[in-house]
């Protein structure tokens, strides 16, 4: 559904991405794993078009995403919930909502089912409705951008460590909503540094360094895996 | 008292138009971080197009506000494309020194269509009503009026609108609107022709009580980019606020302490200001 070939990044002289290859089939839940700077948010900018990949392609679909803006691969269907979620602080928890289904403004019907379904997934929301998003937690923050991703119909939802910053308690509701999200039939790629509790709601994953991807297998063949235990999960 | 009553009219009316000149400003900075010093060259011209308007074409007042408005909307599109957005990636400096040459270019146009004299443009509304003792003439009240009916309809539009929406969303998290779908190219053309359009209402208001020349738009600026530092760049309140604040600051420095003073009372105030609060009177205002 989601593949990258061969797909290299830089920012300036620093290699970002170096000839990069995944991919995830429909309905499928992918974990990439690595540690900062290991090249996942690069992965994730240059699927949304916010950073041009200097070569290889990017495919969904029939589209080649590399060269297309922002805007049109919304449109598509492929939707980023970034890292450090990038709400609008100064809006209404709604408001950011709203936005998040920009691309489908016209149906109004459509957005309002698709946020009565969103309320249902992260009910604390309900009542936080005309706050800013800005005064809201961290945890319900990150509720709002992952919210306002699904308010723009993903087909293919990237997410970005969701869980950076947020309570152990919080976490575990966090990844059960994922899940719940990928159960539902949106394919999710999803970066996470905390392995083990990605690792237990994945189908498969990729491990990163410095760019490239080293080590890639399923679920239960990368949790077995003595290499990955040591360096991610510390057991 | 009546004296008192007449500095707060006359405060109202220079801050009403700072306001319009300042909004759009502020909202361009907001956006797209440029600081538009070719706003003032916008407003310049958008007096010179109502003046042409009315006096060449004889277009009625309110019709030439209108076409004036059109006008310097896509005038502002046209440097926002030719200009601005080529230097998107360029370190912050290009832009500025940029919008100077958009400046100096619009002014020395001006002067080549219209000449360098002062010209004098008429209103409709010469009237002076006397309201329980201060003279008011019909054109002020009409400048307070419009203007603050046209800040309640920004307004409305920024915090209402869809579109309006992805102006401040935008100017909030640059990323964040790109990766809901929020077209940035739209939204920075949008945003100019917005900005063109304010500053060719105030300037069509203004004009009649003021004269008609290719470097008006000097004083405006240097005053609207005091007031966007005073109020916070970017933030919209703090332009609205600012604008009041500056304009009956320089309307009570003139009648009481000297109509010389008049247009340093805004610089004076800018650094007492500063000193006083850095970060401005609305940092990171709900824009």
């Amino acid at each position: 559904m989601l593949a990258f070939e061969n797909v290299s990044l830089n920012y300036g002289s620093f290699r970002a991405l170096d000839e990069v290859s995944l991919h995830a089939n429909e309905g499928e839940l992918v974990v990439l794993l690595g540690a900062n700077g290991a090249g996942k948010s690069s992965i994730f900018l240059a699927a949304s078009g916010l950073q041009k990949a200097c070569a290889g392609s990017i495919r969904y679909g029939d589209c080649q995403l590399v060269g297309m803006k922002p805007s049109r691969i919304v449109e598509q269907g492929v939707v980023q919930c970034p890292e450090g979620r990038k709400l609008f602080p100064g809006m209404s928890v709604m408001k950011n909502l709203m936005l998040g289904a920009y691309v489908h403004r016209r149906d109004k019907t459509g957005n309002r089912k698709r946020l009565d379904e969103v309320m249902a997934l992260f009910p604390v929301l309900e009542h936080k409705q005309n706050d800013p998003a800005g005064s809201l937690s961290g945890g319900q923050q990150q509720m709002v951008a992952i919210g306002r991703a699904l308010m723009g119909r993903p087909k293919v939802l990237l997410l970005d460590e969701p869980s950076l910053g947020l309570a152990p308690l919080v976490v575990k509701q966090v990844f059960e909503v994922i899940s719940q999200i990928n159960r539902a039939g949106t394919t999710v790629l999803l970066a996470e540094q905390n392995a083990f509790a990605a690792l237990k709601i994945a189908h498969r994953a990729y491990v990163l360094e410095r760019g490239r991807i080293v080590l890639e297998g399923d679920r239960d063949s990368l949790m077995s895996n003595e290499a990955i235990r040591k360096a991610y999960i510390g057991t | 008292m009546d004296l008192f009553f007449q500095q707060v009219l006359n405060g109202l009316t220079l801050g009403g138009v700072y306001c319009l000149v300042a909004l759009g400003l502020t909202l361009v900075y907001g956006v797209l971080h440029v600081p538009n010093f070719a706003h003032g060259a916008f407003y310049m011209a958008g007096a010179f197009v109502s003046f042409h308007l009315m006096t060449a074409w004889g277009w009625p007042y309110w019709l030439a506000m209108l076409g004036s408005a059109a006008c310097v909307a896509l005038l502002a599109v046209l440097a926002e494309r030719l200009v601005f957005h080529p230097l998107r990636h360029a370190s912050p400096l290009h832009p500025m020194i940029a919008a100077i040459g958009v400046l100096l270019f619009l002014e020395a146009a001006a002067q080549a269509i219209w000449g360098a004299d002062f010209q004098r443009m008429q209103s409709p509304y010469t009237g002076i009503v006397d309201l329980a003792g201060v003279t008011a003439p019909v054109q002020r009240l009409l400048i307070i009026g419009a203007a603050f009916a046209l800040v309640v309809i920004v307004h409305l539009f920024l915090t209402r609108t869809v579109t309006g929406s992805t102006i401040v969303a935008m100017a909030q998290t640059r990323e964040g609107a790109a990766l809901v779908g929020i077209n940035a190219n739209r939204v920075a053309m949008l945003t100019f022709a917005l900005s063109g359009v304010l500053a060719a209402v105030a300037a069509t208001l203004y004009a009649p009580i003021n004269l008609v020349y290719p470097a008006m738009g000097h004083l405006v600026i240097t005053k609207a980019f005091v007031i966007i530092i005073l109020g916070g760049m970017g933030s919209v309140p703090g332009a609205i606020a600012g604008g009041l604040i500056i304009g009956l600051a320089e309307s009570f420095g003139a009648f009481y302490v000297s109509d010389h003073y008049k247009d340093i009372i805004a610089f004076t105030l800018l650094v007492v200001i500063l000193s006083l609060r850095p970060q401005g009177l609305f940092p990171n205002a709900a824009r």
